[in-house]
C-alpha cells in the first residue's frame, strides 16, 4: 500500500548490504526481498554480506553500498555490535557522494539497543518482524536520506522526550524537546499510520512528514536529554 | 495467562536446581571504587563489595580504627589513593595474571610505607604527638592482614572459608595472622610490664562490655539491614534462576513448533507467544505488576493474540496506577481489539498514550470496515461494551472509518486530583 505511493525508485537499484550474525536470517531476508520484488524492476541489489564487526566494515568499506541492513548485535569490535560498524565506516562514500547510509534490523525492543544504533548514526530502526514490502519501502527511503521509524521506536521517542506528558519545545530548534507538530506526527506514526496516511490526516505533504521525521531522528541522535544520555552513557557511546 | 505450552509446571516446579554450580566459587568482586558512589570517595563501599559485607560495618570499622592511633584515617586514604576507579567491567579486572596482582601489591605497599612515613612526619607538626610506637604497630598489622587476604586467590579462598584448606593457603594465612599478632602485642605492651599490661587489658574488657550493652539496639538495628540485604541477594539467586527455566520453555517451544510444522497458524501462535514470554522476561522483568495501567493493556493485547492467533502491535507511553477507570479502559479496548482481529485485516495495530491531560487510546486495522449505525440495535458489543462503558466512567470512544480499515479511540480524563 505504501510502496505504491512513493515516487518510482531510482532507475538503477540500490546497492545493500546485509550484516547480520545468523545465516538464516541473511538467508531469509534475501529470499523474502527477492520475492517482494520480483513483481516489478528490483529496487535493490545484495552486493555483500557479513556475519561480525570486522566483516561488515571491510566489506563495507570495499563496496560502499546505498544501505546497509545492519542487526544492532553483532560479534567482534569492541563489543557495541551495530554501532561499532557504524563508527568503524564513517566517512565512506557512495560512487555517487552520498554517506553509506545505515538502517537498523534487530530482534530488540529495548531502549538501549535503539538508543545505541541511533545515536552512532543509523537512519532508522525496524523490528525484524517487518513485512517483506514494508522493509523495501524503508530501504527505499533510507537510501533517499529519510528516517524510518517503526511504530514501537516513535512511541520510545514519544516517552523519552517527555512528549507523553505533555512537554513541547517552543521552537523548532530545541534538541531536547519535540515540537508540537513533531509530536503530532510520531503519534500518528506509533498508531500504525504509513507516511501517506500521516501526510493525510495532517492535511500536509509526504514529503513534509518525511522532513519532521528526520528532525526527530537529528534530535534523537544529538539530543543532550537525561534519559537518552543515560542509556548512551551506560553503553559508553558519547 | 496461559501460554499453549505448560510453562506454569516448569515455573511450580521446586527450586532443586538452585545450587545447580556449586562446582562455582561466587567471584569476588574486585577491590575498585565505583565512579558515582556520591559525594565520598567510595572507599568503604569498594572494600565492603570485596569483602562481602554490609557496608555500615566497614564504616564502623573505620571509624573505630580512626580512634585507635589514627590508623583508620591512614588506611582510608591509603585504599582512596591505592585503588582504582572502575574502570573496565568488573569481571576482566578478577582475572588479572599473577605478576600484574604481585606487582600492584608491591605498589600497593611501597604508597602506603609513604603515606605512613609522611604521616609520622607531618603530625608532629601540628602540635599533636604521635609516637612511631603506636602508627608502626597497626601498619604491621594492616600489613599482616592485606597479606594474609590477598594472596590467596579466589579459588583457594573459598576453600579456606568452607572448612578445606591448602597446605600453602595455611602457610600464608598464619603468616599474615603472626604478623597482626606480632603488632597486636607490641601495641599492647610497649615496654611495660606484663601486669600492668594485664589490668589495662581487664579495664579494657570493662570498657567494651558496657560499649557494647550501649550499642545493643544499635547493632540490632544493624543486623536486621544485613538481613534485608541477605534476602535481596537470595532474591537476585532466584531470578537468574527463572532465567535458566526461560530456556527450557524456550526449548519446548521450539519442540513444539518442530511438530507442528504442518499447522502455520499453530506455529506462528507459539512463536509468537514465546516470543512475548521472553520479550517481558528480558525488558520489563518480573515486575510487571498488575497494578499499573500499562501492565492491563499489555495484558488485554496478549490475551486478545493468544485467542485468535493475529498479532497485535502494541505500542504504550507513560503510565499510572491502575483503577476503575482504567479497568473500564482495558475492558474496552479488549472490545474494540477482538473487533479488530475478527472482523478487520492484520495488521492490527494499538497505541495507548497515558499522560497527564488523560488517556488515549487507537486501536486499528486494515479490514473493510464498518459502519456503526449500519449495526443492528441488538448487537451491543460496540455500543455497549465500548462506548456506553467508557461515558460511564466520564470518558469518550469514537468509531472512525477510514479507506483502509477501521480505528477506535477510547479517552478518559485524568485521575481525579491529578494535576492536569
Amino acid at each position: 500500500m505504501s510502496t505504491a505511493s512513493t515516487p518510482a525508485g531510482p532507475p538503477v537499484p540500490i546497492r545493500v548490504v546485509l550484516v547480520d550474525d545468523h545465516r538464516m536470517f541473511r538467508t531469509g531476508v534475501r529470499a523474502e526481498l527477492t520475492e517482494a520484488m520480483s513483481a516489478g524492476a528490483p529496487v535493490c541489489e545484495f552486493v555483500g554480506e557479513a556475519p561480525d564487526v570486522d566483516a561488515a566494515v571491510a566489506v563495507i568499506r570495499r563496496e560502499a553500498p546505498d544501505v546497509v541492513l545492519l542487526d544492532v548485535h553483532l560479534p567482534g569490535g569492541s563489543g557495541h555490535g551495530g554501532a561499532d560498524v557504524i563508527k568503524g565506516c564513517a566517512g565512506v562514500e557512495t560512487a555517487d557522494g552520498k554517506p553509506v547510509r545505515f538502517l537498523a534490523l534487530s530482534v530488540s525492543d529495548a531502549a538501549e539497543d535503539v538508543i545505541a544504533v541511533i545515536r552512532a548514526g543509523a537512519r532508522g530502526y525496524v523490528t525484524k518482524t517487518i513485512t517483506a514490502r514494508d522493509l523495501v519501502t524503508a530501504i527505499r527511503r533510507v537510501a533517499d536520506g529519510d528516517a524510518v521509524f517503526s511504530p514501537r521506536l516513535a512511541g520510545f521517542v514519544l516517552d523519552a522526550f517527555g512528549a507523553a506528558a505533555g512537554e513541547i519545545a517552543e521552537v523548532d530548534e530545541e534538541l531536547d524537546r519535540l515540537s508540537a507538530r513533531e509530536r503530532e506526527v510520531m503519534r500518528l506514526i506509533a498508531r500504525g499510520y504509513q507516511y501517506k496516511e500521516v501526510a493525510k490526516e495532517l492535511f500536509i505533504s509526504v514529503k513534509t512528514v518525511e522532513t519532521h521525521v528526520s528532525s526527530v531522528l537529528r534530535k534523537l541522535q544529538l539530543s543532550s536529554r537525561h534519559e537518552l544520555t543515560a542509556w548512551a552513557m551506560g553503553r559508553r557511546l558519547v | 495467562m496461559p501460554t499453549p505450552y505448560e510453562t506454569a509446571a516448569t515455573r511450580v516446579r521446586p527450586v532443586a536446581g538452585a545450587g545447580a554450580d556449586p562446582a562455582l566459587p561466587p567471584r569476588r568482586p574486585p577491590l575498585v571504587r565505583a565512579r558515582a558512589a556520591g559525594w565520598t570517595p567510595g572507599v568503604c563501599d569498594a572494600v565492603a563489595r570485596h569483602l562481602g559485607v554490609s557496608r555500615r560495618l566497614v564504616q564502623v570499622a573505620f571509624v573505630v580504627l580512626a580512634f585507635s592511633g589514627g590508623a583508620g584515617v591512614a588506611a582510608y586514604l591509603f585504599l582512596w589513593a591505592m585503588t582504582a576507579e572502575d574502570e573496565v567491567a568488573p569481571q576482566t579486572a578478577g582475572s588479572l595474571r599473577w605478576s600484574e596482582r604481585r606487582r600492584s601489591a608491591l605498589v600497593l605497599l611501597g604508597g602506603g610505607l609513604i603515606v605512613v612515613v609522611g604521616l609520622v612526619l607531618l603530625v608532629p607538626g601540628l602540635g599533636v604527638t604521635v609516637r612511631g610506637s603506636v602508627i608502626l604497630p597497626v601498619f604491621v598489622i594492616a600489613v599482616g592482614a592485606v597479606v594474609a587476604w590477598s594472596t590467596l586467590d579466589e579459588a583457594q579462598r573459598s576453600r579456606w572459608l568452607t572448612g578445606g584448606a591448602g597446605g600453602r593457603a595455611w602457610v600464608r594465612v598464619t603468616l599474615g595472622a603472626g604478623l597482626a599478632l606480632v603488632g597486636i602485642l607490641v601495641l599492647i605492651t610497649r615496654g611495660r610490664s606484663v601486669s600492668v599490661v594485664w589490668d589495662a587489658m581487664l579495664a579494657a574488657l570493662s570498657v567494651l562490655v558496657g560499649a557494647l550493652i550501649l550499642a545493643a539496639p544499635w547493632a540490632v538495628r544493624l543486623w536486621s539491614d544485613f538481613r534485608r540485604e541477605q534476602v535481596a541477594a537470595v532474591r537476585a539467586t532466584e531470578r537468574a534462576d527463572i532465567a535458566a527455566h526461560l530456556h527450557d520453555s524456550v526449548l519446548q517451544t521450539l519442540a513444539l513448533i518442530q511438530r507442528q510444522s504442518a499447522d502455520p497458524q499453530a506455529v506462528t501462535r507459539l512463536a509468537r507467544a514465546q516470543e512475548r514470554e521472553l520479550r517481558t522476561w528480558l525488558y520489563a522483568g518480573p515486575q510487571g505488576s498488575q497494578a499499573s495501567l500499562a501492565a492491563a493493556v499489555t495484558e488485554v493485547a496478549h490475551e486478545v493474540e493468544d485467542l485468535h492467533g493475529v498479532p497485535v502491535d502494541l505500542v504504550v507511553t507513560g503510565d499510572r496506577p491502575f483503577e476503575q477507570h482504567g479497568a473500564a479502559l482495558s475492558r474496552a479496548m479488549r472490545e474494540a481489539l477482538l473487533n479488530a482481529v475478527r472482523h478487520g485485516a492484520a495488521p492490527v495495530t494499538a497505541y495507548v498514550e497515558i499522560g497527564p491531560a488523560g488517556v488515549e487510546a487507537f486501536v486499528r486495522d486494515r479490514g473493510a470496515g464498518f459502519d456503526l449505525d449500519a449495526v443492528p440495535g441488538d448487537r451491543l458489543g460496540v455500543r455497549q461494551s465500548i462506548l456506553g462503558r467508557l461515558e460511564r466512567h466520564g470518558g469518550s470512544a469514537r468509531v472512525r472509518r477510514r479507506e483502509d480499515g477501521t480505528e477506535v479511540e477510547l479517552r478518559l480524563p485524568p485521575i481525579e486530583g491529578d494535576p492536569v
